[in-house]
């Protein structure tokens, strides 16, 4: 039973979140960019 | 009253407890020391009831208890994770959800909880700090440094994966960081996985694999898997790894880049293994030297502290000595998780006003790391005496002499000493000796006293003052976290090997030392001096009179898939189950010549899971 809880919340709230995330700003910041110089964040941030 | 905080790591891999006084370790362990489950990541409740026991405290003494890492912060991150891996997390989502949900984001009132199932006493105050924070604190303000550089690199904690810090004095200030899922830990797991070796367990023997082949691979990880900048921060490439999905590292685009499936666990090692062994190394090496270069021009300092699991990669550890990027590194000997727990204890610790007393004294504060239980002579005798096994006992100088005539001898010593070591090495107190001048020594310990793979190298032990006569070494590693080339006049001339390849290398004499000389030429040494491990020291001096060298073969006292010993029993049944031919347990010596036939109505190699 839980599991089926589980999936249909993921397939109902989980996917169109997470597709709506990446769309508007990767929560995994997962691009490359080979023309910057750093991926270094601060800490502070 | 002294001011006791109490720190523990759980519920991931290898929990620990801590406890600190006044600002000091005073008693340090893994509970899979005590359950003798490899790697347990059940709240260590053996091991808070033994720091507890060891300085005669109960939880009405302690100040506080420091939790190592910020559950709410890292239950954030999983969300995110979720989000991040859609549409194909279901499965990672369904098997870590519930759990996530019911417990593991109210850390505090689990441990709560737990503490007072000890019933050890009222559960004081229960304060968490961020993982990486607890591992820059377990790396400076242990170390020996009045301030230095911190890096901090592992597989996750909450987000950072890569931290550098400026440590001075007391003060730890964070400066930047790398955030999951870019993770060189991880990266490094994933190979790791890819070769059928366990994560979180099999990192080093890929690292001892590493010199078996040739980083072929390297330029593709370079180009597809990680993006490395020249200041050493990098970024891998998702596509290529599954472990923000499910619960596996790598899946078609790792077989796709490097021709097949992973290696099956204890399956054949080919080529490609070595060879994927070599690279992952060689891209990790590059990483962690950019990332030091990186530490030292944003802080100035010239002393280097390290801590987090890659820390444990002493390979690396050697590369940024061998280019001097520093004038000195410390590494925390506890440097994975486990340690987590010290260094949580020793922040909230300074928070409540304690000093780094140690650091006038020049030495580091981990006494060695011998941080867990020691047992009597007393309590030795009555263990021996009850169970009818027949021994010696001799007076230190007499145990020191016989133990070293019988390395001379080709034998090989279980090392049974003093308080149990904190953290993955074996440094003398829980320890297998064997001569490493003998080229049979590593085959014989591999495969007939460990039950282990046979490409696996070892490690020495030598004096510090004797260090430079055997290897390129310019500072101490009192921690066995460095590896060191073998020096030039400790090498033996060899004809040209050229042709040999794989495991054929292991053929190779290579040195004086043969038995720790990996077939690089390099070693992972560990320099003992009087005040870490006195009867240790005494030992190596004693074999120096015996053959002229104080290098001895010392690897951790155990079989493949078990915790290191921790109890004069498990000791003894080690010594029983495997072709040790002597146990110097305390006080008392053991010939296995002597003792009666060791039964079991099992076989005991079913009952150790390999690691």
């Amino acid at each position: 039973m839980r599991r089926a809880l589980l999936t249909i919340a993921y397939v109902l709230l989980v996917i169109p979140a997470g597709l709506v995330a990446r769309v508007v700003r990767d929560p995994m910041r997962r691009s490359w960019s080979r023309g910057r110089q750093s991926y270094w964040q601060n800490s502070a941030d | 009253m002294s001011d006791l905080v109490l720190g523990i790591s759980a519920y991931y891999h290898d929990s620990a407890a801590a406890l600190v006084c006044d600002g000091r370790p005073v008693a340090a362990a893994q509970e899979e020391r005590f359950t003798r489950r490899r790697h347990d990541s059940a709240f260590p409740a053996r091991a808070v009831a033994y720091t507890l026991g060891e300085v005669g405290a109960t939880l009405a003494d302690v100040s506080a208890v420091a939790y190592y890492e910020d559950s709410a912060l890292k239950f954030r991150r999983v969300l995110a994770t979720y989000l991040g891996a859609v549409p194909f997390g279901l499965a990672s989502f369904r098997d870590t959800l519930p759990g996530w949900w019911t417990s593991k984001r109210r850390i505090h009132d689990v441990i709560r909880r737990e503490l007072e199932g000890l019933a050890l006493g009222p559960v004081p105050e229960i304060t968490c700090r961020r993982h990486h924070e607890s591992h820059a604190a377990s790396a400076f303000l242990a170390s020996p440094y009045e301030s230095a550089a911190v890096l901090c690199i592992d597989g996750v904690g909450e987000w950072a994966t890569t931290t550098i810090w400026h440590g001075q004095g007391t003060r730890l200030k964070p400066l930047v960081e790398i955030r999951f899922p870019h993770s060189l830990g991880l990266l490094y797991s994933a190979f790791t996985y890819f070769c059928g070796f366990k994560v979180d367990s099999g990192e080093y023997k890929l690292m001892g694999l590493a010199p078996y082949g040739e980083p072929r691979y390297a330029d593709l990880i370079r180009e597809r898997l990680i993006d490395i900048k020249p200041d050493g921060s990098f970024r891998l490439n998702m596509r290529y790894f599954e472990f923000m999905r499910g619960q596996v590292m790598t899946g078609r685009g790792f077989e796709k880049l490097f021709g097949g499936p992973r290696r099956e666990p204890e399956g054949e090692l080919t080529r490609r293994e070595f060879d994927l062994a070599a690279s992952v190394q060689l891209v990790t090496e590059e990483a962690v030297l950019r990332l030091a270069r990186t530490a030292r021009a944003l802080t100035g300092e010239s002393r280097l502290c390290m801590a987090g699991g890659v820390a444990l990669n002493c390979v690396a550890n050697g590369k940024i000595i061998a280019n001097s990027l520093f004038d000195e590194i410390w590494v925390q000997p506890a440097a994975g998780d486990a340690g987590g727990a010290l260094g949580a204890a020793l922040a909230v610790a300074i928070d409540r006003g304690a000093e780094r007393a140690h650091v006038g004294t020049g030495f580091d504060a981990m006494s060695g790391s011998l941080l867990g239980p020691a047992y009597s002579d007393d309590q030795i005798a009555a263990y021996l005496t009850a169970g009818g096994i027949p021994y010696r006992r001799l007076e230190p100088a007499e145990m020191a002499a016989e133990v070293a005539k019988a390395i001379a001898a080709g034998k090989v010593v279980g090392w049974f000493q003093g308080r149990l070591e904190f953290g993955p090495r074996a440094l003398g107190a829980r320890s297998i000796l064997g001569d490493p001048r003998d080229p049979q020594t590593q085959s014989v310990m591999n495969l007939k006293i460990k039950f282990r793979e046979s490409f696996r190298p070892f490690a020495p032990s030598v004096l510090a003052d004797d260090a430079k006569d055997y290897f390129d070494l310019p500072q101490d590693s009192p921690y066995m976290l460095v590896v060191a080339p073998v020096a030039e006049a400790a090498r033996l001339a060899v004809e040209a090997d050229s042709d040999l390849t794989g495991l054929d290398l292991l053929k190779v004499h290579r040195s004086l030392i043969p038995a720790v000389t990996h077939v690089d030429y390099s070693a992972r040494v560990q320099t003992v001096r009087h005040r870490d491990n006195p009867p240790y020291h005494d030992l190596l001096l004693a074999l120096k009179q015996e053959i002229g060298s104080s290098v001895v073969v010392n690897t951790s006292f155990n079989v493949r898939g078990e915790p290191i010993v921790n109890t004069p029993h498990e000791a003894y049944t080690c010594f029983m189950r495997t072709n040790i031919d002597m146990l110097a347990l305390g006080g008392f010596l053991l010939q296995k010549s002597d003792q009666p036939e060791w039964k079991e109505e099992l076989d005991w190699r079913t009952e150790v899971p390999l690691d």
